[in-house]
Parts: C-alpha cells; sequence; structure tokens
C-alpha cells in the first residue's frame, strides 16, 4: 500500500469525465505558465526577461547559476550598467558590464565596449571578427535584479536532459493522478 | 490522521513557519547578517517539517465515531448519494 | 487526502513561498539606507598623450583616488562595483564615457581605500579631440545585493584639462 500503488489504482479509476477535466487543467497549468512569461516580456520589454548566468565571467558578482532579471527601456546606455548582448554568429548570450560609452550627438546611436569583471581583457575578441563596439541592437536588456542559485535548476535540465524527462514525466503523472 | 488533527496540523505549519520567519528576519537584520536569516528560517522550516509532517499520535485524538452496522438496519434507509467507490475509499483509511 | 506526501508538498510550498517573501522584503529594506560616500580623485601626472596611427588621441594618467564608501553597505550587499569614468563632450559625440579604473569591494572593512595607479583600461577618444579637452572624472558604484534589486549612483567631479599639446 505505497504512493505507487495508490497512484496505479488511481490511474485505473480514471473515467473519461474526470481524464478530460485532467487534461484541461494540464492546459490550463500551462497557459497560465505562458501568460505569465508573455507578461513579463511586455512589461519589461526585454527579449528574455529571466536569464542565467552560465560563466564565471562576472564573478564575484555574478556566479554560474544565479539568475537575472532583465529591463530594457529607452534609457540610454551608461557606462557601469550590466547588459545582456548577442553578437552575431553567436548562439548564447552574454551578460558583461559596460566599460565605454560614445553616443552620437545627432542620431543618439550608441557605440559600447563591453568587459567581464573577472576578465582581463575587454570584449574586443569575443565579438564578431572586425566588430569594434556594441550597438543598440545588439544589447537585449540590462540587468536590474539578482537572486541566487535558482538556475541552477535550468543548467542541470539542459546538461542532463534524461534529469528533464523524468521531472516532467513525473509531475505529468503527479498532476494527472492527483485528485482535486 | 483525523479532521482535527488535520485542522491543527495546517494551522501549526502555518503559524510556525510564519514566527520563523519573522524571527529570522529581525534577527538577521538587527545582526546586519543574512546568513542568520536564512540560517534561523532553515532551522524553523525543518522543525516544522517534524511536527507537521509525520501521522504523531496527538493528531489522532478525535477519531471518528462510524454507525453500528445494527443500528444502520434499524433506521430507514437514507438514500445512498456517494458512490460505491468513495466508500471502499474510506473504509480503507 | 491527507496524506504523508500532500503534508510535505504543502510544506515545502509555503516554505518557499515564504523564502520569496524575506527576500523581497530584505531587498526592499535597501531602501531605508541613505547612502552619503565620499570620494576625492588627483591627476597627478599625464604620463604621455599621443596621436596613434589610427587617429585616434590616446592619454596615459597617473591617478590618485581615495574614496570612504563604508555607508553603502548593508545586510543585502554582497559586493560593491566601483569604477572611475572620465566623461567629455565632443563635437561628434554628446557624452563619452571610458572608465580608467575599477574595483571590487568585497567587504564594508575594505570600503575605506586609497590608491595610486595609471589607468587600468586605454584612455582613447573616438577621434581626435583630446587637446585642451576639459573632462569630468565621476566615481560610479553599483551595489549588488545578495538578493533582489541592484543599486547604482555616482560622485562627479569637475575641472580636469587635459593639456594643448602631444607629450
Amino acid at each position: 500500500m505505497g504512493w505507487i500503488g495508490d497512484s496505479i489504482d488511481s490511474i485505473k479509476s480514471i473515467q473519461i469525465r474526470q481524464l478530460l477535466t485532467q487534461i484541461i487543467t494540464l492546459g490550463i497549468i500551462v497557459s497560465s505558465a505562458l501568460i505569465i512569461w508573455k507578461t513579463l516580456l511586455c512589461v519589461t520589454g526585454s527579449e528574455s526577461p529571466v536569464v542565467v548566468v552560465l560563466s564565471g565571467s562576472m564573478e564575484p558578482g555574478f556566479k554560474r547559476g544565479d539568475i537575472l532579471f532583465l529591463h530594457m527601456n529607452e534609457a540610454p546606455i551608461r557606462a557601469g550598467e550590466i547588459v545582456v548582448f548577442n553578437v552575431d554568429g553567436r548562439q548564447i548570450p552574454i551578460v558583461h558590464r559596460v566599460i565605454k560609452v560614445h553616443e552620437r550627438r545627432d542620431t543618439g546611436e550608441v557605440d559600447v565596449l563591453t568587459k567581464g569583471d573577472n576578465n582581463r581583457q575587454h570584449d574586443r575578441m569575443l565579438y564578431a571578427k572586425g566588430q569594434q563596439w556594441l550597438n543598440r541592437h545588439h544589447i537585449v536588456g540590462r540587468a536590474v535584479g539578482f537572486l541566487p542559485y535558482v538556475g541552477w535548476v535550468t543548467i542541470i535540465m539542459t546538461e542532463n536532459p534524461i534529469i528533464k524527462y523524468v521531472l516532467i514525466g513525473a509531475l505529468g503523472l503527479l498532476i494527472i493522478t492527483s485528485k482535486d | 490522521m483525523d479532521w482535527q488533527g488535520q485542522k491543527l496540523c495546517e494551522q501549526l505549519m502555518m503559524i510556525m513557519l510564519i514566527g520563523f520567519s519573522i524571527v529570522g528576519f529581525i534577527a538577521g537584520y538587527s545582526t546586519g547578517s543574512y546568513q542568520m536569516m536564512l540560517f534561523v528560517y532553515a532551522t524553523g522550516v525543518v522543525i516544522s517539517s517534524l511536527i507537521s509532517v509525520p501521522n504523531w499520535g496527538f493528531y489522532n485524538r478525535h477519531p471518528l465515531k462510524w454507525l453500528d452496522p445494527i443500528e444502520f438496519e434499524k433506521n430507514p434507509k437514507p438514500e445512498i448519494l456517494v458512490s460505491k467507490k468513495k466508500i471502499t475509499k474510506s473504509n480503507r483509511k | 487526502m491527507h496524506s504523508f506526501g500532500y503534508r510535505a508538498n504543502a510544506l515545502l510550498t509555503f516554505s518557499i513561498t515564504i523564502l520569496a517573501i524575506m527576500c523581497t522584503m530584505g531587498s526592499l529594506s535597501d531602501n531605508f539606507n541613505s547612502p552619503t560616500p565620499t570620494s576625492q580623485v588627483q591627476v597627478l601626472n599625464i604620463n604621455w598623450f599621443q596621436r596613434q596611427p589610427n587617429g585616434n588621441d590616446e592619454v596615459s594618467l597617473t591617478l590618485n583616488v581615495s574614496a570612504n564608501l563604508q555607508s553603502m553597505f548593508t545586510w543585502n550587499t554582497k559586493q560593491d562595483f566601483v569604477f572611475l569614468a572620465a566623461e567629455y563632450e565632443t563635437p561628434l559625440n554628446n557624452l563619452n564615457q571610458v572608465s580608467l579604473w575599477d574595483g571590487i569591494i568585497p567587504s564594508k572593512e575594505h570600503a575605506k581605500f586609497w590608491i595610486h595607479t595609471t589607468n587600468k583600461y586605454r584612455f582613447t577618444d573616438q577621434g581626435h579631440n583630446l587637446r585642451g579637452k576639459d573632462f569630468n572624472l565621476t566615481l560610479h558604484w553599483h551595489v549588488m545585493p545578495k538578493t533582489g534589486k541592484m543599486f547604482e549612483d555616482k560622485i562627479v567631479m569637475t575641472g580636469y584639462r587635459l593639456p594643448q599639446e602631444y607629450r
């Protein structure tokens, strides 16, 4: 008479109507998660409002597995801000600090140079070949908030997909077998 | 765990967790250390999980009194509203 | 219904919710802190000042930075990132910020410091406008919390001027 036995019993006793309710519940959960994510997108104005730090280049400020909350608005980019940017030809966005800003008088376009706090060199090596500066359109957002360790969940899941499937399966089973 | 026990258990859990969080926050803020707050709160979580998760004896002081089968026979039968499955479930507990 | 797993789950959910609330409160409590840092920067020497082959001016300075940032440390402060930037206007750009020196202050004990340094990053202009240029030195700081919102502010120090001639 364990938890597993109970679950099997409850799977056996599922009727059509109950099954439908469970599916709808599942749908509600998924869609509300989606709604929250999209609302965050709107509020923060950033393509990815929450990012996980993947490298140690900003230590000791941000370690691997920390979570950053991003915000993107019309406010100009200034030196010292921690920005997340995409480089052409690179899949993963980078979180680094701005050390140089040149803002054009006529167009307001900015030239930005970044550097990781823990790196010795600035980031020109990381940029696309021949690229000297980052511009506005490279920048996804600036970091405004910080939460330690929580991102480890996603790091572990992306690095060991098996754990992810096991977890999703277990959660799904739990939702299906739970009664109200 | 009986009905009274369930209520007691849930209330205990909430009161203890909130209490420990307030104590932890004040302790941490006054000593100026975040570790202190987290430590007090973690202790609180462990203690309250020890108290409210296992099925302790004091949650079972008010067992439900079921009707005797004979008495059930004597009285006029009430309409059965609950499905069969539910009855077997509650008997099993 | 009221099984072992159910109670464990309820406890976990509730305790994490409270933890989140506590962290939020901790972050909010930073707002009660109004720091009053002080700072002084002297340009001791201009080591060299020249025009590079690509046409950009570059200058090397020796700086003396002293600051007292102890008042910005709260219980929720993990570290404090300080940097000194030169800020000036040119005909092309209405703002140029060039970081000259930066440092990470790990704790309150280290927040009162005095440092004698040449510029850690190259002070180069976009173009050749640095001769006789007035510029500000600004000490910026970014407070990184243990959890929550990051704070930033700055002290602007005015009245610095580069020489008229290359040397």
